[in-house]
């Protein structure tokens, strides 16, 4: 289990309802409905619950008739904290997941149900979203600057200033026949 | 119409103070995520009790005039909660689809006290 894996985890279990739910699942796989009863919660809490315990990894969900069960994975409970503990933690590691967070932090700001909400005013953020913006683009191909204009749109308005903005960030090449996904060095090799 | 805008005021901070003491118990018992879903509750009971500051205002001591400005903010401005959970729901977003129908299901709460206060207190 990597540090993140563990970090998940524990921030999973550090709440009481979490755990009832969990307690109750030891006896049996249970449903939303079943297990709000059992617990005095709403379905709609019990749900989201799961959904975080479903995230950790700690229950699966399976389909049996009608109804959404929910199964314990007891696989998770039989690493001791020991074993989490003994775990090596690499800086670069590290760096990169605290890159790596930054960088889901931003998209989460700046997105919402995959729509860019507005520009970064401070020029990392918005090499950020313009990363995330030019995924949609496949290598290789060249794109008229029309097919630019809709890709952008889809997540954006003013999809003259992203365009703009995905050039100067050499995210986009252009020349007289039209625009392209620059590759790094890095991606090329 | 005093009387109405009191018993108004009354409930709306009584639900508020239910919902932080609840959410304080909540805490307490390590229950971080529904704490919170109070607090978001008692929110929409506070956003209310503006609203119904305002409606008195606008309407200078008519009644019915206070009664539409109030009716009409309950339905503008859960409209914009009603958009978001459709959101969610559409991207299977669970905790964001929870906090809107929380806070729909307060509003529809207030609504129903208020039409009951409003058309029930001589």
């Amino acid at each position: 289990m990597t540090e993140t894996e563990a970090i998940r985890l524990f921030k999973c279990l550090a709440d009481k309802s979490r755990l009832q739910i969990l307690k109750s699942l030891m006896l049996e796989d249970m449903y939303v409905e079943r297990l709000a009863q059992r617990l005095g919660l709403t379905p709609p809490t019990v749900s989201f619950h799961l959904k975080k315990l479903t995230e950790a990894n700690v229950v699966t969900p399976y389909k049996s008739q009608y109804y959404m069960i929910y199964r314990l994975n007891r696989d998770i409970f039989e690493t001791s904290i020991l074993e989490i503990l003994k775990e090596k933690s690499d800086d670069a590691d590290i760096q990169l997941q605290r890159e790596n967070a930054y960088r889901q932090k931003v998209i989460a700001s700046f997105f919402e149900y995959g729509k860019l909400k507005s520009i970064p005013t401070q020029k990392k953020k918005e090499r950020i979203v313009l990363e995330v913006i030019a995924e949609s683009f496949q290598y290789d191909r060249l794109y008229t600057e029309r097919e630019v204009n809709l890709i952008i749109a889809d997540y954006y308005d003013d999809f003259c200033t992203i365009r703009r903005d995905m050039v100067g960030e050499k995210l986009l090449a252009r020349n007289t026949d039209g625009y392209w996904r620059f590759k790094k060095e890095k991606e090329e090799n | 119409m005093n009387e109405k805008i009191k018993h108004m005021n009354l409930f709306l901070d009584h639900q508020i103070q239910l919902c932080k003491q609840h959410a304080i118990e909540l805490q307490e018992e390590e229950r971080r995520d529904e704490a919170n879903f109070q607090k978001i509750k008692a929110n929409v009971y506070d956003i209310f009790k503006t609203i119904l500051s305002v409606a008195q205002k606008t309407g200078s001591g008519n009644p019915e005039t206070v009664k539409q400005f109030f009716l009409e903010k309950m339905k503008q401005i859960p409209a914009n909660w009603k958009t978001a959970y459709e959101a969610a729901r559409l991207h299977d977003h669970t905790e964001n689809m929870l906090i809107e129908k929380i806070k729909l299901d307060t509003a529809a709460e207030i609504e129903h006290e208020f039409l009951s206060c409003w058309e029930g207190m001589k």
